[in-house]
């Protein structure tokens, strides 16, 4: 039986095609202005990838900002409960989840079989958010994917001054100006991430273990800045893209769904 | 959920500060009295041929000229209020009365003062706490604020008129309490942005010319039958709370509002003031024992066990406590009541927000994780 789940993200939207508990088929699109036509794109090249058609899908959950925009769903679930159960499939011993989607992050709780039971999110302001680190790789001129190998060469990261996406940006073109090497800025903008990400994991109380998903998650500069402030190593997503979580997560419920799970 | 379709009534009362029943009570010779906070007695602002009218700022679109006079850490509401003011949407009031309960609300009087020169404003000095000298000092507060209503409005705000207040006050308290029990039902006989309806309207129309349609709305509301699907009862709790989309996008993701507790809301405010006795005094009594407002020292776990009754009356499945940005007042309660309720069992959402209508996408996001996360 295929099921499938499509992440429909302010930045990117993700399309999963699952059968026999694997990952069949998966794509990840640049989000386009409506979130129906992403969705539309996202699903279409997954089904195409796994030579299949809607019809071949037993059942569909849509997550993300435009969960509520897929005309092919069954049913619209958040991505909070989508990565929870997304980041438990990719990493079984998954008790806390943090998610840094394109305009929010998340720090979800599981219980031990997987449930989400507790969660907590800023969505109220671009910091500690994937337009963060949009908004400093273009400031720094550099690709987004390339602001976390950027930081392992740096000897001296700087501080940014502001949680403000604007003023951090100021503070960063200010220290371009100055001749800081690119290195140091970009492991000073990674740390800045993970400072916004820690007080949301610590407002949540984490337990072990701690995996992170979305997208800012392949940011390995984030990643180690964030084990550093927690004072624990996150658990590492190997099994598939940690940006497909919320998908994957979706396809999951689906499955549920399709197996006359609740709804 | 569906709604009933005359709910639109009560939708075009609540479109401006002043709607037609306050209009049709004016044109009467009657004289609308403004106010911002439960420990303004309602009852009080009733006596002879005035009314109470909450003040409310609909369809607010920015505060620009309030921004100037109101500094960045004040909260939506209060500057809200200000905008509308220096607009001039509170200029045929009769007057306003304040209390001075907390800086955000403050700074609204002094401004609102210097800048409109209400013909009548008074603010009354509330109590922190309660017990026989608090109480004897609010009905002296009470009873210098009549005196200057009898003065100044040429109204008698004692005695037996005051008396008869209370008791009309009381007929439409109780329907307004037979109308929020039916929210007690499973499937309950209203929806929770119904009642929010029902109960905002009450705070800004003359009571008798809005009881008709209370009555009607109660008698159709039976006839109708239960409201539904619903995937989750929730119980809102916190501080001011007019904005009619709030609940309805809460119930749009399958939470039917069955219980409040807030500023705006009904519990436990509808019970009635004693019939009996001084009825400045009963006034005052009621008031400082009813409105269970964070601003009162002492009393927290008064507050968090009527919260958790309320839940478990009502059989909420969670609790959402809702409060303005800057609010401190409902800053430093939300968190330990959400500490409190979370050890008691009961699931809470915890929501900050501005007075006016927005980041609804998120709103939505919220909520139906929150009901997500109880397994609904």
């Amino acid at each position: 039986m295929m099921v499938a789940g499509c992440d429909v993200g302010s930045l990117t939207s993700k399309a999963v095609i699952m059968g026999d508990g694997k990952i069949v088929a998966s794509v990840i699109i640049k989000s386009k202005a409506r979130p129906g036509d992403s969705a539309d794109a996202a699903m279409g090249q997954a089904l195409s990838k796994a030579g299949l058609s809607m019809n071949d899908i037993a059942c569909c959950v849509g997550t993300g900002y435009g969960r509520d925009r897929i005309s092919f769903v069954k049913e619209a679930v958040t991505e909070i409960a989508c990565h929870a159960k997304g980041a438990q499939w990719l990493v079984p011993s998954a008790r806390t989840v943090i998610d840094i989607g394109g305009q929010d992050c998340k720090a979800m709780r599981l219980d031990a079989r997987g449930n989400m039971v507790k969660f907590t999110a800023n969505d109220k302001c671009a910091s500690g958010t994937g337009r963060f680190l949009e908004v400093m790789a273009r400031v720094l001129h550099v690709e987004l994917d390339d602001l976390g190998t950027l930081s392992a060469s740096s000897r001296s990261a700087i501080t940014l001054a502001s949680a403000c996406t604007v003023w951090a940006q100021a503070d960063v073109i200010q220290h371009l100006n100055s001749g800081v090497p690119v290195a140091d800025i970009a492991a000073g903008i990674n740390s800045a991430m993970a400072s916004r990400m820690s007080v949301i994991v610590n407002n949540i109380g984490f337990e072990r273990d701690v995996v992170m998903t979305g997208g800012v998650a392949k940011n390995a500069g984030v990643v180690a800045a964030l084990e550093k402030l927690l004072g624990l190593r996150i658990k590492r997503v190997t099994r598939a893209d940690p940006q497909l979580a919320g998908a994957i997560g979706a396809a999951l419920i689906a499955g549920e769904r399709a197996q006359g799970g609740k709804s | 959920m569906n709604q009933y379709a005359g709910i639109s009534l009560f939708d075009d009362l609540l479109a401006e500060p002043l709607n037609r029943l306050a209009e049709q009570a004016m044109g009467e010779g009657r004289v609308p009295v403004g106010y911002t906070c439960s420990y303004v007695p309602e009852t009080l602002l009733s006596a002879g041929k005035l009314f109470p009218v909450r003040l409310r700022a609909p369809g607010i679109a920015g505060t620009e000229m309030a921004d100037t006079y109101m500094s960045n850490v004040i909260c939506s509401y209060t500057k809200s209020l200000l905008e509308f003011a220096i607009g001039g949407a509170y200029d045929r009031l009769g007057g306003v009365v304040f209390t001075a309960n907390c800086d955000h609300m403050r700074r609204l009087m002094d401004n609102l003062e210097y800048l409109r020169k209400p013909a009548f404003s008074h603010t009354l000095d509330v109590p922190h706490k309660r017990g026989g000298p608090a109480l004897d000092w609010f009905t002296e507060e009470l009873k210098m604020l009549a005196d200057k209503m009898s003065a100044h409005f040429g109204v008698s705000a004692a005695g037996d008129d005051l008396a008869a207040a209370i008791r009309s006050r009381n007929a439409f308290a109780e329907a307004l309490r037979a109308i929020g029990d039916l929210r007690k039902l499973d499937p309950p006989l209203i929806t929770g942005g119904e009642f929010h309806r029902v109960m905002i309207a009450s705070l800004v129309s003359p009571k008798d010319l809005l009881m008709p349609l209370v009555e009607d709305f109660r008698r159709r509301a039976v006839e109708r039958g239960g409201v539904g699907p619903y995937r989750a009862r929730i119980m809102v709790a916190g501080g001011e709370l007019d904005d009619l989309s709030f609940i309805d996008v809460i119930e749009s993701q399958g939470g039917l509002v069955v219980a409040d507790r807030f500023c705006t809301g009904s519990l436990p405010g509808l019970e009635p003031v004693p019939e009996s006795g001084d009825p400045l005094r009963a006034i005052a009594q009621h008031t400082l024992y009813k409105v269970l407002c964070p601003r009162m020292m002492e009393e927290f776990d008064e507050r968090e066990e009527a919260i958790r009754q309320t839940a478990l009356e009502y059989r909420a499945d969670g609790v959402i406590i809702q409060a303005i940005k800057f609010c401190d007042t409902w800053g430093v309660e939300g968190s330990t009541l959400t500490a409190a309720l979370r050890s008691a069992g009961i699931p809470v959402l915890r929501l900050e927000r501005e007075y006016r209508h927005g980041g609804e996408g998120q709103l939505r996001t919220r909520v139906q994780a929150f009901i997500e996360s109880m397994g609904k």
